[in-house]
């Protein structure tokens, strides 16, 4: 009987370790998948791509794929990923983006030619998602863009097709691409005030979260227009806290379960062999 | 290259398909027996429309010899335009690089004209391709060599897949006559219209980011002069031998729709692109064959696949029917076919006004 009793304790006491180690686990590290944090900051040295307040600043690897379009060869894209990090004074948001690029593609200026290119889109209207690809006709988006033949472009776009520039870019980026072959990178940083100057432009001031998304193109690839990698859209938490659908939180809780299950059916099992011996 | 327009909402019966939300289609017919290979067609463009930077390496028009490689160097081997006729999936194609169009060349002016060198005046070095690179080469061997000179400008066609390659709708078919046009705001140099063209008629200026084509000399004909006057594209009316009519395909009283779709003696360039285009061709004659001797045999000296294979399977009877009237009028008889190609009277090869009144 003393070993039933022992056996009962030791299952009891794993158990309520396990549950408490994997509810507590995510409880220190669990970020929504979707949510690009934003650093709160009061003073900024932010603008250029080395600056060294980004070292404070965490980054999230955003995952690219090719985007659906009917241009040729849409599917071919080589970017697969890209740093960002995003940073907020009260008065400017800065973004900077890293991805790597073994080639310094800058010009269109030979029939073949194409620049490499970065872009972020927001949605103009911060309370509801516009279609990922470029927009909608009711639910427009506000791109970001530069390339390395254009330079900084601030656009308009409610869908495929649609993209206009503003007349008077109120973006900036600043651009740096170091290292050599495959290691090579490109860092953007854009920054833009965050009052909307005027209609069409997103509102940075948003108390509410702010979606986001991302797309790469390498000029040396022919990549542009529709031929592009883009993420899925992400957001910054501006409500402050996590607001997402706590994915991370159900999984470790679901995986507490099942381990609390198993130690269980375990232990009854040795539980009953002992015991009919 | 007709019928399929039919009187469907009340409209006038017409013979002529134009494309769908065009009300009339400029057209152009040249006839290829005229050319010289002067290339004043050539340089009244190029002095209109394309002196500017970024668009040097670009002739809108250009003229080149056939066979021969073409402009771009090998253009007809690019890609582009349908699948098929139903005008949904398109080909594709490529972008040719700056020596397949050929690099502006540099001449040794310079020490010729200032430094005394007695040097002939030639290019510095890299002349190794040009647009015309290949001129009057042809094929065939002596004595049965052959070649012709086949201009070229943008076949403003009824089903451009440059228009529908443009993922911007950048490029557009204009509603009142059917030119092609790039809408310079709207272009964003991503050039699929360039590689969608198979007559590799969109070219992109390397200044500007943004591409470019014939513009069927869309102020000529809108009377945009000094005077008002109307005039026909720069390239027509330069022309020394006057080998084009420009007019509309859909008025039927013109020469160009009695030589497209009643004779239909002129033919459309490389129809299995399928884009159906507006410019028309006269196909060339050339003597028959001569034996060693110098003795001219009935043996056709371009062979007639090679003119299949660049206007369709039209050529043979084109060739027939021009040949038999050439024969009547040869015999005393009266031919409209042979007036309509020897015509000299600059209003009747030019009728651009005719639906002004609209």
């Amino acid at each position: 009987m003393a070993d039933h009793r022992r056996t009962l304790a030791l299952t009891a006491v794993l158990s309520a370790l396990i549950v408490v180690s994997t509810v507590a686990a995510p409880m220190v590290s669990a970020r929504p998948a979707h949510e690009i944090p934003v650093s709160e900051v009061s003073t900024a040295d932010l603008a250029e791509p080395d600056a060294d307040g980004w070292e404070e600043v965490p980054a999230s690897d955003v995952p690219l794929s090719s985007a659906p379009s009917s241009v040729p060869n849409a599917d071919d894209t080589s970017i697969e990923t890209v740093d960002v990090q995003a940073a907020r004074t009260d008065q400017r948001l800065y973004v900077r983006l890293e991805w790597q690029d073994a080639t310094r593609d800058m010009n269109a200026s030979a029939t073949r030619e194409f620049a490499d290119a970065v872009a972020v889109q927001f949605p103009v209207n911060t309370s509801s998602r516009p279609p990922i690809a470029m927009g909608g006709p009711d639910n427009r988006v506000n791109v970001w863009y530069w390339s390395g033949s254009t330079g900084t472009q601030e656009l308009l776009a409610g869908g495929a097709g649609s993209t206009t520039p503003f007349q008077n870019p109120t973006v900036q980026a600043n651009t740096s691409h170091s290292g050599t072959g495959g290691n090579a990178t490109w860092t953007v940083v854009y920054s833009r005030q965050l009052d909307a100057s005027s209609e069409n432009r997103t509102d940075l001031r948003t108390d509410g979260d702010l979606d986001v998304a991302f797309a790469v193109w390498n000029g040396s690839n022919g990549e542009r227009s529709g031929q592009k990698a883009v993420s899925e859209w992400h957001y910054y938490p501006f409500s402050g806290g996590p607001q997402g659908p706590p994915y991370e939180t159900l999984l470790w809780t679901l995986a507490g379960i099942a381990i609390v299950a198993v130690v269980g059916v375990t232990s009854f099992g040795i539980y009953r062999t002992r015991g009919a011996e | 290259m007709s019928t399929d327009q039919q009187d469907d909402q009340g409209e006038e019966d017409t013979l002529v398909n134009v494309a769908d939300g065009v009300d009339h289609q400029v057209a152009m017919v040249m006839d290829l027996n005229k050319c010289i290979g002067c290339q004043t067609c050539t340089i009244a463009c190029k002095n209109l429309w394309t002196e500017d930077g970024g668009s040097e390496y670009m002739y809108w028009n250009n003229v080149e010899t056939k066979p021969g490689e073409g402009y771009p160097r090998g253009w007809e081997d690019s890609g582009g335009g349908w699948e098929s006729g139903e005008h949904s999936d398109r080909s594709p194609g490529e972008i040719p690089d700056e020596e397949d169009y050929g690099r502006a060349w540099e001449f040794n002016h310079e020490e010729i004209m200032y430094e005394g060198s007695d040097e002939p005046l030639r290019p510095r070095d890299g002349a190794e391709w040009g647009p015309n690179w290949d001129e009057d080469q042809g094929a065939g061997e002596y004595p049965n060599s052959y070649y012709f000179y086949l201009p070229r400008i943008c076949n403003h066609c009824t089903h451009p897949s440059c228009v529908e390659a443009c993922p911007r709708s950048a490029l557009y078919k204009r509603q009142e006559d059917g030119i092609v046009l790039v809408d310079q705001d709207r272009c964003r140099g991503y050039r699929y219209c360039v590689e969608g063209c198979p007559y590799k008629k969109v070219y992109y200026n390397t200044v500007s980011k943004k591409s470019e084509k014939c513009i069927f000399c869309y102020p000529r004909i809108e009377g945009e002069g000094p005077d008002g006057e109307t005039f026909a594209p720069a390239c027509a009316e330069e022309c020394p031998p006057q080998l084009r009519l420009v007019g509309f395909l859909d008025d039927e009283e013109g020469p160009i729709h009695k030589l497209v779709n009643e004779y239909e003696v002129a033919l459309p360039l490389h129809p299995e692109f399928r884009t159906q285009p507006n410019v028309y061709y006269i196909p060339p004659f050339a003597p028959g064959q001569h034996t060693e001797d110098g003795e001219t045999v009935d043996i056709d000296r371009i062979p007639r696949q090679y003119l299949r294979n660049l206007f369709g399977d039209g050529v043979d009877e084109a060739l027939d029917t021009i040949d038999a009237h050439r024969q009547r009028v040869r015999q005393g008889g009266d031919s409209e076919l042979m007036e309509l190609l020897q015509d000299k009277n600059p209003a009747k090869q030019y009728r651009l006004e005719v639906f002004d009144d609209e």
